[in-house]
Parts: C-alpha cells; sequence; structure tokens
C-alpha cells in the first residue's frame, strides 16, 4: 500500500522528486533517441544519426548522477516501504534506459554504415515502426512509473507480445532477402542486429512496468511475461 | 533476500508465549487501548513501534501487570502466558514478575553495588540462599548481559557509578537474574549512545535464544534491526502486527506506511 502524502521531512520529499526529474529526463532522452536513431536509418541521415551517437553520453550521464542520488537517500534517509521500493526501482529503471539508449545508438552506427549499401525493400520503414512502438512502450512505462499506476504498466507490459511478432515478421522478411540474393547478407545481418536490439528495448520497456508493479504492489507480477518470439526456438543460438 | 528470510524464520519458533485477546485498558475516563489481539511467539523479538500515547507502553506493562500499580487504570481481556490467565486472582503478581522481567528506558539501578543490584532478584524470590550458587547467578548473569569482564574486578562498587551503557546493561543483567521466561523492554536505549545502543542491541539478539523479548521502541531502525515480529499501534488500536520484514519493506495497512516512512497519519 503506499502512501500519497508529503514526508513530515519535506527535504526527503525534495530529494525524491529530484530523482524521479532525472528518470522522467532520461526516458525523454532515450525515447527521442530510439526515434532519431530509426528516422535516420530510414531516411539515410548520417548526420541524425551521429547526434544520436554522440547524445548517448548524456544518458550514461544521467545514470550515473541518478545512482549517486539514490545512493546518497539510502545513507541519509534510511528509506522503508515505499520510499525503499521508489529508490530501489529508479535504479532498475535508470539501468534499463541506460541500456536502451546503448541500443539507440549501436543503431546510429549501424545506419551510417547501411546508407553506404543498397537498401532492402520494406525494411527500414519496419524497423521504424517497430522502433515508434518500442519507444512509447517506454514513455509510456515511465508514465506509468510518475503516475504510479500498476494497471496501466500492466497493459504496457502485454504490449511486448505485439513487438515480439513484429521482430519475428522481420527477422522472416530479412530471411527471405537474404536468401533472394547473397549480396544483401551484410545489410540484412546489420538490419538484424538492428531489429533484435529493438525488440530487446522492449523487453527492458517490459522490465520497466514491472518495476512499476512492484513498486506499487510490493511483489513483482508473478505469471510469465508474454513472448511471442519463436525465433529463439527454432533458431538455437539466436535468441536472448 | 528469500534465502535471508528463511534463515531467519529457521530461527524461530512457532509456540505462543503470550496470547492476548480483546484487551482493553482504561485510564480512568481514557480509553487508552482499544481490543488487542495479538499472539507473542517464544524466542522471538518483537518490537511495539508507534507515536507517542499510542497505547504501546500501556500494552507492554499489561504484560507484567504493572498497570496494577496505576491507580484508575483498569485492564480487561485476557492475557494469557503459556495458556495460563495472568490476571487470574490466584496468580501472585510479583511472582508474575519474576517471570516476566523489565527493563526501563532510563537505567535506574538501586543505589547498592553491582553484586547486589544483580543479587536482589534471586534473593527476594528466595531462589538461593547459597553464597557460591548466588555468585554463580550473578557472574552468568553479568556474562550474559555483557557486563562482567567490565564489572567483574569492582563488584562491590556501587551499581549508579557505571556509565549510562554499562548502568543498562546492569540493569539487563538484574532482569535477567530471576531467570524470566519473557523480558520486557520499555525504550530501553533511548538514553544510551549509538555504541551503547549497538551492545544492548547485541544483547537482546542473544537473549532471543533463551526468552521471548518484547521491546518498545522509538526508533524505527532499532525496531527492523533487532525485531523478527513488529506491531504497529497508532490511537489505542493494534493496527498491524507482522513479520518486521513485511511492515518494513510492503506494510499493508496505510496508516502503517505513513508512520514508518515519516509521513503525516
Amino acid at each position: 500500500m503506499m502512501s500519497n502524502e508529503r514526508h513530515i521531512a519535506s527535504a526527503f520529499d525534495r530529494d525524491l522528486e529530484g530523482i524521479l526529474i532525472m528518470i522522467m529526463k532520461m526516458g525523454g532522452l532515450v525515447e527521442t533517441a530510439i526515434l532519431n536513431a530509426a528516422t535516420a536509418l530510414d531516411t539515410r541521415d548520417d548526420e541524425l544519426a551521429e547526434t544520436v551517437r554522440r547524445g548517448d553520453a548524456a544518458i550514461d550521464t544521467l545514470e550515473e548522477q541518478i545512482n549517486l542520488e539514490a545512493a546518497r537517500v539510502i545513507a541519509l534517509r534510511g528509506p522503508v516501504a515505499g520510499d525503499l521500493r521508489t529508490i530501489l526501482t529508479v535504479i532498475k529503471i535508470a539501468a534499463s534506459l541506460e541500456r536502451c539508449g546503448d541500443y539507440a545508438k549501436n543503431l546510429a552506427k549501424r545506419s551510417v554504415l547501411l546508407s553506404q549499401m543498397p537498401a532492402i525493400a520494406g525494411a527500414s520503414g519496419s524497423v521504424r515502426r517497430m522502433a515508434k512502438a518500442v519507444g512509447l512502450m517506454v514513455s509510456d512505462a515511465l508514465d506509468s512509473y510518475v503516475q504510479r499506476d500498476a494497471g496501466f504498466a500492466a497493459e504496457v507490459r502485454q504490449r511486448d507480445l505485439e513487438v515480439d511478432q513484429m521482430y519475428t515478421a522481420l527477422f522472416r522478411e530479412l530471411l527471405t532477402h537474404m536468401m533472394e540474393d547473397p549480396r544483401n547478407i551484410t545489410a540484412c545481418m546489420h538490419l538484424h542486429f538492428i531489429t533484435k536490439n529493438i525488440e530487446r528495448m522492449g523487453d527492458h520497456a517490459t522490465g520497466i512496468a514491472e518495476q512499476v508493479i512492484y513498486l506499487v504492489e510490493g511483489k513483482l507480477p508473478d505469471d510469465d511475461r508474454p513472448k511471442d518470439d519463436i525465433t529463439a526456438a527454432r533458431a538455437p543460438g539466436i535468441g536472448g | 533476500m528469500n534465502d535471508m528470510s528463511r534463515t531467519e524464520s529457521a530461527l524461530d519458533t512457532q509456540t505462543n508465549k503470550i496470547t492476548a485477546r480483546g484487551v482493553q485498558v482504561h485510564y480512568g475516563a481514557n480509553h487508552a487501548l482499544r481490543d488487542v489481539n495479538v499472539d507473542i511467539l517464544d524466542k522471538t523479538v518483537t518490537a511495539f513501534i508507534g507515536p507517542s500515547g499510542c497505547g504501546k507502553s500501556t500494552f507492554l506493562r499489561c504484560l507484567n501487570r504493572m498497570n496494577d500499580t496505576i491507580t484508575g487504570c483498569r485492564v480487561s481481556g485476557e492475557i494469557k502466558m503459556d495458556g495460563r490467565d495472568i490476571y487470574d486472582a490466584r496468580i501472585d503478581p510479583v511472582q508474575l514478575r519474576a517471570k516476566v522481567g523489565m527493563v526501563f528506558q532510563k537505567p535506574n539501578p538501586f543505589p547498592k553495588s553491582i553484586y547486589e543490584n544483580v543479587a536482589y532478584g534471586p534473593k527476594i524470590h528466595g531462589l538461593t540462599t547459597n553464597k557460591a550458587e548466588m555468585d554463580e547467578i550473578v557472574e552468568k548473569s553479568l556474562r550474559r548481559a555483557a557486563l562482567w569482564n567490565e564489572a567483574k574486578d569492582r563488584l562491590d562498587s556501587p551499581g549508579t557509578g557505571l556509565s549510562g551503557g554499562q548502568q543498562q546493561r546492569l540493569c539487563i543483567a538484574r532482569a535477567i537474574a530471576t531467570s524470566p521466561e519473557v523480558l520486557l523492554m520499555d525504550e530501553p536505549c533511548s538514553a544510551l549512545d549509538p555504541i551503547a545502543t549497538a551492545q544492548i542491541e547485541e544483547l537482546i539478539d542473544e537473549l532471543r535464544s533463551q526468552f521471548s523479548v518484547v521491546i518498545v521502541t522509538h526508533s524505527m531502525q532499532q525496531a527492523a534491526r533487532v525485531s523478527q515480529k513488529t506491531a504497529f499501534f497508532h490511537l489505542g488500536n493494534l493496527v498491524e502486527y507482522d513479520a518486521t520484514a513485511t511492515i518494513f519493506s510492503n506494510p499493508k495497512d496505510p496508516r502503517t506506511e505513513s508512520y514508518i516512512t515519516g509521513r503525516i497519519g
């Protein structure tokens, strides 16, 4: 049972609010990085890709600041119950966002390479749609965190299924292109890594939504997370 | 985390030492405690927390009938220790208090020697008349209270000459000298520095292998550190009673959450 009342020590509230502001800022940067990286890929915009690559440092710095601030609150305020869960979840969420930032950066790097190769028909548009869905999952998961809305978080968590389906569809598409013309293999391999990384971002967004459920209800959801990533089962070594 | 709590619970017995049912306390017209039901486990540290005036000390004092000494205080309901009603007319409160020892907020050694402070209880309860046996009880009690090494060379000097933390450990030695089954502690560390507090807390943890310890504390960190079970009292009601780890990580009642996280409840 979370309490929404103010602390008697108002400085404690200010500390917690400060951390929440940082995590929202970090989430905003990550969402932009995901969308920009996918746009750069789709429009072959190397300059935009370069912006995404340079922007990752700011995300990493925010994660560091959040961890320092969380450690300070633990040391000085001795948080318990809901306050403790707020701090524990903020550390995990910051780590998830940092990973998403890395994936976006990786996408941008590959996008610069791909812009030198012949385009694979339809693929970059599908990647962009998938990135859009994942970017929205990340921002919705963070909204549910700030609003402490476990119901909304559960809904976000279910959306990982769609992302998995998009990944599976793209995987088949890329496979077809490679079989049709071996000259497509290099580009398709890059696109596949990109797709897989976006799928991983979806898992991180799901993880954030699960942290929201833990924050509000005091326990993680115990049912298995929705999964429809059949490639892992069909082709050992690709899953993960 | 799960492994930790499993280790903790492996140490605990699930035997009830004290069972309280429908306990009500009135001080004159003031209804201080309302309908408290609680099972206190044997060989377990139980902490009572709550804001001032919530009834936690009142309830603690019911457990060894210390409230009998307060005029205008009326206790109703049922409190049983090992299945026997402690408010039964046939129970002698003095004998009861030998079984249910108590340590208070401020160290209150008798103005006597260290030795006599500890020997006092066993003497009045006639546990022994033999000098050698008494020496043994005194040494054993001081050892269990972690005071022996500091006190063994000055057993004849006055207890009041010890430091605050030592005095409190002397009071604990005095309380355990009669081999009680339950030890009640009413804010035993509130007058002590952090080192002395840590020593008392270490002692409490050792004592629970032999007795059931019930501690009233205003320090929630202390309750979290020393107890296995925690009860939260508010406005004379027992709001929530659960495993300490649950109370401090995921309390059920919003009043508990508000109190332990330092919000206005």
